[in-house]
């Protein structure tokens, strides 16, 4: 009697042949799930997912044929996750969200599972090893575009700082050599710094002569806070420039008594205005209306 | 000549100081008596003291720039720093514990028109 010689397919195997029988259907129902996700929210048009789904395809088949295992550090399988790393990262550029494109891939992985119960032919054990490497191949995409979504949010928190800094601590010349820094918020180290650096090159640029600091939006101050603005002033004195204080408000003054802090020499005026008042006396301009200019003659 | 700076008399009583690489700011007791000599020779009024070359002003040479003040005081001259870079400026007010003695001006003209800034006041 002779045994028939079965040969145990690999995972791969029954992957790759449930693909190649299903494919048709496949393709139609991510191309049909893609235009619900992608389409609606004009993240994509039609061409473009079409275009997506046959690439995915590709990458999966030629991981699949790389070996009777996923080998993992394979070049197919990372050109597999680039090309998921770079679709999230489209439809983010795009406006979408992480639910979209983490939605878009669990109905992938849903496909493939349902093909699953159509072949009969299939043992527990091997519906079971299939079910294993399509999750952990989803898995592994999934934690990429995670990972993509997660740094790009980081870079948006770290471009939008930035912009605050730059924003809140506008430096202006409101007059030929007269520069305003209206300082809203805390003084911290990390943005003394950022303001001082630009302020100095501002004052060498601008050739100015008087910075008035308005600190009206200051909204506490501390020992630390007063010891930045006390830094300031002394830079702006260093560069050649007069430094005046304005804006002084009553809790930011009984904070500074409070705490014992000496601001020395430095010239205050309670407002912005009376503080550019300051600035024309030190610089010698006299401003007065058309009327009184007129009476004066 | 001193040795480490040029100093020119450029009018009015004033006096300009330009140190040149081979200062040694350390070494204060090496140019005191003689920079004390010229200034009283030239009836100096101002002595600005141009730190356009200077990159960074650490301990050492913002002593000796204490020294020089020292000295001007004594002999009845106004010490004026001008042209201080803003990478200078930036690491001296960063250091500072008080307020810099000396008066400070953006340039040379501004100084010569009398434009100067001190929290000495």
């Amino acid at each position: 009697m002779v045994k028939k010689k079965t040969e145990k397919k690999s995972t791969n195997q029954i992957l790759v042949e449930l693909f190649m029988t299903q494919v048709g259907a496949i393709t139609n129902v991510i191309d049909e799930q893609g235009e619900k996700i992608f389409v609606t929210d004009n993240l994509l048009n039609t061409d473009e997912i079409k275009d997506y789904s046959l690439e995915f395809m590709e990458l999966l088949v030629n991981v699949l044929h790389a070996g009777e295992k996923i080998n993992r550090r394979g070049m197919e399988y990372k050109a597999l996750r680039r090309f998921f790393t770079e679709f999230s990262n489209q439809i983010q550029v795009r406006g979408g969200t992480l639910d979209e494109f983490i939605r878009y891939t669990q109905f992938l992985q849903k496909v493939f599972l349902e093909g699953l119960e159509h072949d009969a032919k299939l043992t527990f054990e091997e519906s079971r090893s299939v079910l294993l490497l399509v999750a952990g191949i989803f898995n592994d995409i999934s934690l990429d575009v995670f990972n993509v979504y997660l740094e790009e949010k980081e870079r948006t928190i770290q471009a939008q700082q930035d912009e605050l800094k730059q924003t809140s601590t506008p430096i202006t010349e409101i007059w030929d050599g007269v520069l305003t820094l209206p300082i809203i918020g805390t003084l911290d180290s990390s943005r003394t710094v950022a303001v001082m650096e630009n302020l100095l090159s501002r004052i060498e640029q601008d050739r100015a002569r008087v910075v008035v600091m308005d600190i009206t939006g200051v909204v506490a101050i501390d020992s630390q806070v007063s010891h930045h603005l006390i830094q300031m002033m002394r830079a702006i004195c260093l560069m050649g420039a007069r430094a005046i204080l304005t804006g002084i408000r009553p809790e930011i003054a009984r904070a500074l008594t409070s705490l014992n802090i000496n601001l020395g020499d430095v010239v205050t005026r309670s407002t912005l205005s009376e503080g550019l008042k300051e600035a024309f006396i030190y610089l010698g301009v006299e401003t007065c209306t058309v009327e009184e200019k007129a009476r004066q003659k | 000549m001193l040795t480490g700076m040029h100093l020119t008399a450029i009018g009015d009583n004033n006096m300009l100081l330009e140190p040149t690489d081979a200062l040694d700011p350390s070494s204060p007791d090496d140019y005191v008596a003689e920079l004390m000599e010229v200034l009283q020779k030239e009836e100096a009024q101002t002595l600005m003291y141009d730190l356009n070359q200077v990159p960074l002003i650490d301990q050492v040479y913002y002593n000796w720039l204490i020294r020089l003040n020292n000295l001007c005081r004594l002999a009845n001259v106004e010490l004026v720093i001008v042209n201080i870079r803003t990478t200078a400026a930036f690491s001296l007010a960063m250091s500072l514990k008080t307020a810099p003695p000396f008066k400070c001006s953006l340039d040379v003209d501004s100084a010569r028109h009398g434009i100067t800034a001190s929290l000495q006041d």
